[in-house]
């Protein structure tokens, strides 16, 4: 190789490793405005679980108003006027509700959590690099999502609410708000998603290029764990998928403020347009929830069973898959449509396919588990009621992905039951059971186990009992989004279902209590960390918890891929992935693997 | 070899894509910008698929020479940019500025035709909103219409913006032939923005 | 595959005049009245050679690592798929 030059400079405009040199930074700067991605990771965990908390609040009073329709919410006189007058929720109030509940879920809790918190958090520790490809970039990207929570939170508040037209605001209903008698409302409620979108955006550049580019020696495509295989890919789909929703929001939001005609049909415009948009982008975005999920989970089964994950390059392969036939399959959210019928055909066969590679990652996860030494530790239990009701939420999405059944279920509470089993039974699972494991790499402590199980239990028992009965309600024709159950005949029989589903939520919610005591409790009170508590393979535990600021003392040369437990010649049952391997017969050691190609990079 | 032999020179990282980050973060960014495009492309292609005659055949309504000579122009613009990395590859200061500065000036014209045209478009009642459009077609035009070109307009001025910032860091002297990843990164994104138009011309104003 | 920038610079200026008369060609073919169809398919075959000679040249795709190239080509499967399919809903 000659002198380098201009197309050969890759190295590096990298940040600085912990051993360099580092100047004292302001409180502001290290705390505030910062650019160390671990920061950042716990910044924005702290922004979504108080979203978190704010979405169960309002799916709290949905569920009051279900159980109990007409009844003064207890304490609902504290809300203003406009939306809940003498404690009785409005109608219009619960359509906000519906609304607000689905979009700070998925775009401001979920999303952030896994995506925000884990991207920032685990790229960089456990591909080696010191920092994300663009520190300030990243902060950016935090302080882009800020705002845009407070602008739709704000939306509560001004005159006519906030958005009354569902998370997924179909037009023309979202396009005037002649209809909904919201109109700044949605409005807000476009301009904070397009902000979001820009946040995420500049996310995944900054992961897509991290994980290219900055891997450490040794770390080949196939020695990566699961984790930031899963989130790379999520990266992807945020990149190429965001951007689609951005287009159409300005479109609906133009149709709101200056008048253009895109989705109003009076003018010539196409509301189906917004719907095959919207799904262009809302499906990737169903994957972007539960993809990264499906990384924390290999990794936590993995540990727990002190196994190798089963059939690697099929989990990677599977990741991949899903995340392509994701952008084939957005049509099956519009059976009901009035959408040409062979268009309707071709979805459904699409959408069926995907249970291929769903199945192939269901199997793996039971094969690593077969004849485990398995570990009952908190993560691990979580990882494995991910599993089993992800299990439960895949089967019942074939239901509606046939679409002749889908002409009975569609837009009823087997939807909701679907939906939740697999994002809330799946992705939140996976997340309570992430914070729990990668804890001492946030806070340097861990996380009272006692309570964590008491949380995990309660948690698990009263989600089921909330939301399994819901697929009864569904097949009986309780349709979602519905504001009172009882003025229906037929749905007045069922009401003793709904009234237990809604003290079932109290306990639901109370058992998070557990777990937000136990978390905020934890930072300051827990047990002290030491670097590897979970006696686990991948770098970040070969740094000291909380890792400091660059993370490794140098840049780490790795031998081997990240789920080699139990190995057959050692008395521990790990090695981590950065130890150099020990030569039976001399103190040879292994030469240093060099820097191959990216992805046929040997092992 | 043993361990105090693996050197800083070993310690690299994994070679990706073979490109350093700032143009690997610029090349990601635009197929997000790709998607972004295709989103409001591809609502047009749609709905003049659906709606036929709420559109104006081409030259009736929108000026084709006018926007000609404006793509002309932008076209230079493109020429102008990569001279201008050219030139810092070969480590020249005055060509880089020389070239910049042409490029915005370039850039600046397509903008204000743009705009000129805008106003002469609205005289004529082509606006983007449904109650007032008293143009051939119908309000779907000139909602499409303003959708795309506005926001390639956006890229166009945000594009002239990011030169601008390029151009005082090369007056100061940051860039060399060692260090040109600024330069070669917003010409990425300007190139992109004329391969934009490109497609736009032709389906907007051709089609 | 390394381009130590000592090698001849791509024909910038030669490009330029292919686009300018690629662009004027263009504005030829819609203005003199074709069958519709023969124009719209000489007028998007033409806008994507200019296209293509834009991202090679200027954008240095032509003398990038082919991974880049993967790369810049991933939404066109997706562009094509979004296009194909919702058509079939409208019209």
């Amino acid at each position: 190789m000659s002198t380098p030059t201009a197309r050969e400079k890759t190295d590096w405009d990298i940040p600085h490793y912990a051993g360099d040199h580092h100047e004292e930074l302001s409180f502001i700067r290290k705390y505030v405005f910062s650019t160390d991605h671990k920061v950042i990771a716990v910044q924005f965990l702290v922004m979504s679980l108080v979203f978190l908390a704010l979405g169960g609040f309002l799916a709290l009073l949905m569920r009051w108003q279900l159980g109990f329709p007409g009844q003064p919410l207890p304490g609902g006189t504290l809300l203003p006027e406009t939306m809940a007058p003498g404690g009785i929720i409005l109608p219009e109030f619960y359509n906000s509700l519906v609304t607000m509940h689905g979009t700070f879920m998925i775009f401001f809790a979920i999303m952030p959590l896994l995506v925000g918190v884990f991207g920032n958090l685990l790229i960089p520790l456990q591909i080696g690099a010191p920092d994300m490809a663009f520190p300030k970039l990243n902060m950016a990207s935090f302080w882009m999502a800020v705002p845009a929570g407070l602008i739709m939170l704000a939306s509560f508040w001004v005159e006519g609410g906030a958005a009354g037209a569902g998370w997924t605001a179909y037009a023309p209903l979202s396009a005037s708000g002649d209809f909904t008698g919201v109109y700044l409302g949605q409005q807000l409620w476009l301009l904070s998603l397009f902000i979001l979108g820009f946040s995420s955006i500049a996310g995944a550049v900054n992961y897509i290029t991290t994980v290219i580019n900055m891997r450490a020696p040794g770390l080949t495509w196939f020695r990566l764990p699961l984790t930031v295989w899963a989130l790379f890919i999520t990266a992807v789909l945020v990149l190429l998928a965001m951007p689609i929703l951005a287009g159409a929001l300005i479109m609906l939001l133009t149709d709101q403020t200056i008048g253009t005609t895109f989705f109003l049909p009076e003018h010539g415009g196409e509301p189906l347009l917004w719907q095959h948009l919207f799904w262009f982008f809302g499906h990737p975005e169903v994957y972007i929830l539960i993809l990264p999920a499906f990384g924390i989970v290999s990794e936590l089964l993995s540990n727990g069973a002190r196994k190798a994950i089963f059939g690697y390059h099929a989990m990677v392969l599977a990741i991949a898959a899903i995340a392509f036939l994701g952008w084939i399959v957005w049509g099956h959210h519009m059976f009901m449509s009035g959408m040409n019928p062979m268009l309707g055909t071709t979805f459904m066969v699409t959408t069926l396919a995907i249970a291929v590679p769903s199945a192939i990652k269901v199997f793996n996860w039971l094969g690593t588990l077969w004849k485990g030494n398995i570990h009952f530790h908190v993560p691990f239990l979580h990882a494995a009621a991910f599993v089993a009701l992800f299990i439960i939420g895949g089967l019942s999405g074939i239901f509606m992905a046939s679409a002749p059944v889908d002409i009975h279920i569609h837009d009823t509470y087997f939807i909701v039951a679907h939906l939740h089993y697999v994002l809330f039974g799946g992705s939140l699972f996976a997340i309570f059971g992430g914070i729990i494991y990668w804890f001492p790499k946030m806070f340097g402590r861990m996380m009272n186990p006692f309570w964590g199980h008491v949380h995990f239990v309660g948690t698990f028992v009263f989600y089921n009992l909330v939301f399994f009965p819901m697929h009864g309600l569904g097949l009986e024709g309780m349709m979602r989004r519905l504001y009172d159950p009882t003025q229906y005949a037929w749905l007045a029989d069922l009401q003793p279902w709904n009234v237990f589903i809604t003290w079932a939520v109290f306990g639901l919610l109370a058992v998070q209590v557990v777990f937000f005591v136990n978390f905020v409790a934890s930072i300051w009170t827990g047990r002290k960390a030491e670097a590897n508590p979970w006696q686990a393979n991948s770098l970040e535990w070969s740094v000291p918890s909380p890792p400091p600021h660059g993370n490794f003392e140098a840049m780490p040369i790795v031998y081997r891929g990240a789920y080699e437990y139990s190995p057959p010649d050692r008395k521990e049952d790990f090695i981590l992935q950065n130890e150099p391997p020990r030569d039976p017969v001399g103190d040879r050691v292994e030469p240093e693997p060099q820097p191959t190609g990216g992805l046929e990079g040997s092992e | 070899m043993n361990q105090t032999a693996i050197t800083a020179a070993v310690r690299r990282p994994m070679p990706g894509l073979g490109v350093y980050n700032v143009k690997l973060g610029m090349w990601v960014f635009l197929l997000s910008e790709v998607m972004f495009f295709t989103s409001l492309i591809g609502a047009y292609i749609i709905l003049r698929f659906a709606h036929p005659d709420e559109f104006a055949a081409p030259g009736v309504v929108l000026n084709v020479p006018l926007t000609a000579v404006n793509t002309f122009i932008l076209i230079c613009s493109s020429v102008t940019m990569v001279k201008a990395y050219a030139a810092i590859e070969r480590n020249e200061q005055a060509g880089l500025k020389l070239w910049l500065t042409a490029t915005i000036l370039l850039g600046s014209t397509f903008v204000g035709v743009q705009v000129y045209e805008y106003i002469h478009l609205i005289q004529e009642g082509f606006v983007a909103t449904a109650v007032a459009y008293a143009a051939e077609g119908g309000p779907l035009y000139g909602s499409t219409f303003y959708l795309m070109t506005g926001f390639h307009g956006l890229h166009v001025t945000l594009g002239v913006l990011a030169l601008l910032w390029i151009l005082t860091r090369a007056v100061k002297g940051v860039y060399s032939s060692q260090n040109l990843g600024g330069v070669e990164a917003v010409g990425l994104y300007w190139h992109f923005v004329d391969l934009v138009w490109i497609v736009l011309f032709t389906i907007v104003y051709l089609i | 595959m390394q381009n130590d920038g000592e090698t001849a610079h791509p024909p910038y200026m030669l490009i330029w005049g292919v686009l300018a008369v690629l662009m004027f060609a263009k504005v030829g073919v819609s203005l003199i009245g074709m069958a519709r169809w023969v124009s719209i398919t000489l007028l998007v075959l033409i806008s994507l050679l200019s296209a293509f000679l834009v991202a090679l040249y200027y954008m240095h795709l032509r003398f990038e690592p082919r991974k880049l190239w993967i790369l810049a080509a991933v939404p066109i499967p997706l562009i094509i798929i979004l296009l194909a399919l919702v058509s079939q809903d409208f019209g």
